[in-house]
């Protein structure tokens, strides 16, 4: 009962004409920026810093405005991923999967009204969880050592097999190759620089932003050169746009997947240094295991669409638990938020929801407010978002390149980063050819870092003793998921799979 | 540690916003810049931000600052990039901070050296500490270290800097003047960032936390952590002056992470001298104490040449002790 | 084929990373795993997932004709010209160039790649930098 008195201070606070322009503001800039391939959420905020400050806006005004950008880049991410095949930004990846198909097959419009109301259902859910359970998810946050999160990367990694290549070994590989890119730069346990061939640039390792924009929107651009045969097949991207809303039982069947997947990736997002990427990647291999029983992920089915954006908009819910309630990022960008916090002056950590109760609540009810005005912005707008691919390629594909490049040269200022970027252009897309999935190479340069720290601090703090990752209930579960789940069913399955063929290939012999 | 960083500038900037008038300046820039060495959101991002923008409410440069992210090496493509192609540039500050210092003392910046800049002036400053658990049975720094001193594998201590990096040296600093020989066996634990050690240290992961103070503050408030000692030459005002310091407890060891500008090592005296002023003039007011005090940032009120004889003075200090642990040769 | 020596490739790379992690200058203030372990365990599954593409090869991909490759070695060059030229020519002349070159490969007439690419770069700059305060590369005329 307290906590809706303060809830309703909070709407108290955040309904004002001032607070709504600015949600509004922050909604509509930052789903642009989403879905600008090379601006994430991280530096949606970041550039938007100066804004609020220039503007001379109190402490909540600005939160308002900062975290709507943060709730809109969330829902953005998913246009380009849908209409591209491009992420804005790296939780969209998972909704390439399934979202890029569905545009091909003429459902454009579908896929982005199913995913703006799933990224709802997502957003919803985690800020509800913020407001009732924070204290208690805080203790949850704080089970996991470096052991259990190494386990949790593990299991993540595990899960892989089979997201999106039927190839395991290919799938591997692509994994192996990110976790390897992570490695490059200065050891942070050691300070001794690795794989860096005396580059200075690359101390700090490469920024995945470089990796995803290279390997997913340069290889496209190349792929778009290599398919133009003259003048007169220019057009072969014309894609049908088909419906814009989808049937009631389109949605009707993916509301258990996106009740499941908003519960999923809120965990994920509650985990310091989990956060949405890992919600939307585990939100979707975990329903693939759970629904998938035709094997329709990945060709344009309507829950592999609505599974990644609901688990990436309720980790991106979920990762403000950490931060407000310990002062611990969870995520890049809410790095961002709580240094803009920092900078007006309010601590985060266990005493924020007593000290400064306006400033927590007038951001919950903000929430709200960003997330219903989000829901209401992306629907209608879906009809103007699909004209893109009615853009000729020969347009569309040199905005999108230009694009890329200066998301990452305006944030960067390097044109070694350029570079870089390139040359992920060009192993994307000789890749793609050989049909090796990117999607784990992202997630291993996002994950490697944090992995193979946890590894280490954890075995240092044992004195050297591996046993120690599998010394806790919790480390012992999520091992038990990941090779029970994941790991056995791809070799008992090959097995069944194999025995099915021998005795087909008997019968056959029988019968002839 | 980066957060720290934030924090301060930020309160920089504010002082600035609420600074009043400022002395008349002979010196004009054209085309002020600042160059921020990591990408946007960042403590040097910040440094730069603020600063530029409070500079310029006050009446003290007559365009916008620009401010340009040039991130790579830990700054060294930054430092790099104003030694080589930008060496005589009248307009241009760079924001640095401790990790400037330490990385520069290291070689982690190949090829150069603290001499190829001019170190303008430094806008505050924020004390290192070492908290454990508030259940812990520690209750000094001396009971810490004398268990490290018996068996060093019991105690882990987690920090928000790399290994050798700021938050490690301040207590390898501790542990060194309390007499412990080796101080290679003291187990370090790097997180990234001072949230996330703190947290390892309520999980019960690590034994004892190294960080900045304003790291710590939400968790003393909350009675979570305590704090067994501040790197501080004496005791800290306001709200702070509960804690102890390392000095009084018999262990002489200060450690203080500070934040600043440098600037093109071929600008003018008359620039240099002007941005000095300036930054001077941003510096002084009755606002920056409560500002301070607020935030546990203490006092480092340096320019010009004072200045440049302390980030000598720190990188010397640093160069020393990590010879001693091993890091550089 | 192609998946063969892909694959044997894969093997080099993995070996090559596990020599290059192998010759990792350990500092003396090491934690209990060191810095090689988690490359050469990276490197362990770079090596044995190739190996198995080697050995059990997908069907060979269709690769394009020499001339489309050609194209595609083009527009790495000029975007490589791009990233170097950028701080030079500053922000709005190098995007238009490029944007251009891309627009007229993808099949645009002469006209209308100019256009494309005046269009984008003046396009950008306005929302990327008027807009929202990136700073782009200044070049001789100031944008």
């Amino acid at each position: 009962m307290e906590t809706l008195a303060s809830l309703g201070d909070g709407f108290a606070i955040a309904l004002t004409w001032q607070n709504l322009l600015l949600a509004f503001l922050g909604c509509f800039l930052g789903t642009v920026m989403g879905a600008l391939p090379g601006l994430g959420p991280s530096n949606g905020v970041a550039i938007l810093i100066p804004l609020a400050f220039t503007l001379g806006l109190g402490a909540t005004p600005s939160l308002i405005l900062l975290t709507s950008v943060y709730y809109g880049a969330m829902y953005g991410g998913r246009i380009s991923s849908i209409l591209l095949n491009i992420p804005g930004d790296e939780p969209a990846m998972m909704t390439c999967l399934d979202g890029h198909p569905m545009a091909k097959k003429g459902m454009a419009g579908e896929a982005l009204s199913l995913s703006g109301i799933a990224s709802f259902v997502g957003a919803f859910f985690a800020t509800w969880g913020l407001i009732l359970l924070a204290p208690q998810l805080v203790k949850i946050a704080l089970l996991f050592g470096p052991a259990e999160y190494f386990a949790l990367f593990a299991l993540a990694f595990m899960t892989l097999g089979g997201v999106s290549s039927t190839n395991q070994a290919k799938s591997a590989f692509a994994a192996a190759l990110g976790l390897g890119l992570a490695t490059i730069g200065v050891d942070t346990q050691t300070g001794v620089p690795r794989f860096t061939f005396g580059e200075v640039h690359l101390y700090d390792g490469l920024d995945f932003l470089v990796a995803i924009v290279g390997l997913f929107a340069l290889s496209e651009v190349f792929i778009f050169l290599e398919h133009r045969h003259g003048g007169s097949e220019t057009e072969g991207r014309k894609l049908e746009i088909g419906r814009l809303y989808p049937p009631l039982s389109m949605i009707k069947s993916c509301i258990p997947t996106m009740l499941r997947t908003s519960f999923l990736g809120f965990l994920a997002g509650v985990l310091p240094g989990a956060g949405a990427s890992l919600g939307s990647f585990i939100s979707y291999s975990m329903e693939k295991r759970l629904v998938d029983k035709e094997g329709t992920f990945g060709t344009g089915d309507p829950r592999g669409v609505a599974a990644p954006e609901a688990g990436n908009n309720a980790a991106a819910g979920g990762a403000l638990v950490p931060m407000l309630a310990l002062g611990v990022p969870g995520s890049g960008t809410t790095a961002v938020l709580l240094a803009v916090l920092l900078a007006l002056n309010i601590t985060p950590g266990p005493l924020l929801f007593t000290q400064n109760p306006d400033v927590v609540w007038g951001l919950i009810a903000a929430l709200f407010i960003a997330n219903f005005m989000l829901l209401a912005m992306n629907i209608p707008m879906v009809g103007l978002f699909t004209r893109v691919l009615m853009i000729p390629s020969r347009v569309l594909m040199p905005i999108v390149a230009m694009v890329s490049f200066v998301g990452i040269y305006g944030i960067s200022g390097s044109s070694f980063d350029l570079l870089v970027m390139i040359g992920f252009g060009v192993m994307g897309w000789a890749l793609r050819k050989l049909d090796v999935p990117l999607v784990p190479i992202i997630l291993g340069t996002l994950l490697g870092n944090a992995m193979e720290n946890n590894l280490r601090r954890a075995i240092t703090i044992d004195n050297g003793n591996w046993w120690t990752l599998v010394d806790s209930p919790l480390a012992i579960g999520l091992w038990t998921i990941a090779l029970i789940g994941f790991v056995l069913p791809l070799i008992v399955g090959r097995r069944v799979k194999a025995r099915m063929h021998k005795r087909r290939d008997e019968e056959g012999a029988i019968s002839d | 540690m980066s957060f720290t960083a934030i924090r301060g500038l930020i309160a920089a900037g504010l002082v600035g916003v609420v600074a009043v008038a400022a002395n008349a300046q002979d010196y004009s820039f054209e085309n002020p810049e600042c160059i921020a060495p990591a990408n946007p959101g960042g403590g040097w991002d910040f440094t730069c931000r603020q600063v530029g923008k409070s500079l310029q409410d006050l009446g003290l440069i007559d365009q916008t600052m620009q401010v340009v992210n040039l991130a790579g090496g830990g700054g060294g493509v930054a430092f790099a990039e104003v030694v080589n192609k930008r060496g005589d540039d009248n307009d241009l500050i760079v924001a640095a901070s401790s990790a400037t210092a330490t990385r520069l003392a290291q070689g982690a910046y190949p090829g150069n050296t603290m001499d190829q800049v001019r170190w303008l002036a430094s806008i505050g400053a924020d004390y290192g500490v070492i908290a454990v658990a508030s259940d812990s049975e520690i209750d000094t720094l001396p009971q810490l270290l004398d268990q490290i001193k018996s068996d060093p594998t019991t105690i882990s201590i987690a920090g928000g800097s790399a290994v050798g990096g700021w938050d490690h040296l301040k207590v390898l600093i501790a542990a060194n003047t309390y007499g412990i020989e080796d101080v290679r066996s003291v187990k370090y634990i790097a997180f990234d960032g001072g949230g996330e050690a703190v947290t390892q240290l309520l999980a019960g992961s690590v034994q004892a936390f190294t960080g900045d103070i304003s790291e710590a503050k939400g968790f003393v408030d909350s009675g979570d952590i305590k704090v067994i000692a501040v790197l501080s030459p004496e005791r800290l005002g306001g709200e702070f002056s509960d804690f102890p310091t390392a000095r009084e407890q018999g262990i002489d060891a200060i450690g203080a992470n500070w934040r600043g500008f440098y600037a093109p090592g071929g600008m003018s005296d008359d620039a240099y001298d002007a941005w000095v002023a300036k930054i001077a003039d941003l510096y002084a007011s009755d606002e920056w104490k409560a500002v301070m005090d607020a935030n546990g940032l203490a006092p480092l009120d340096l320019q010009g040449a004072e200045f440049q004889q302390f980030v000598a003075e720190s990188v010397a200090k640093i160069q020393d002790i990590s010879r001693e642990i091993g890091i550089i040769k | 084929m192609s998946d063969r020596i892909f694959g044997l490739f894969g093997v080099f790379l993995a070996i090559g990373f596990a020599v290059s992690a192998l010759t990792i200058e350990e500092s003396f203030l090491s934690d209990a795993v060191g810095p090689k372990a988690f490359p050469l365990i990276v490197a362990t599954i770079l090596g044995l997932s190739s190996a198995v593409i080697a050995l059990r090869p997908d069907p060979e991909p269709a690769w394009p004709a020499l001339g489309r490759l050609v194209e595609i070695v083009a527009a790495v060059v000029v975007m490589i010209l791009y990233a170097e030229l950028l701080p030079v020519a500053g922000f709005v002349t190098a995007t238009a160039f490029a944007a251009g070159y891309l627009a007229w490969r993808l099949g645009s007439g002469p006209v209308e790649a100019a256009l494309t690419g005046v269009g984008t770069s003046v396009g950008i700059y306005v929302i990327f930098h008027l807009v929202l305060g990136l700073s782009l590369a200044r070049g001789p005329w100031g944008f």
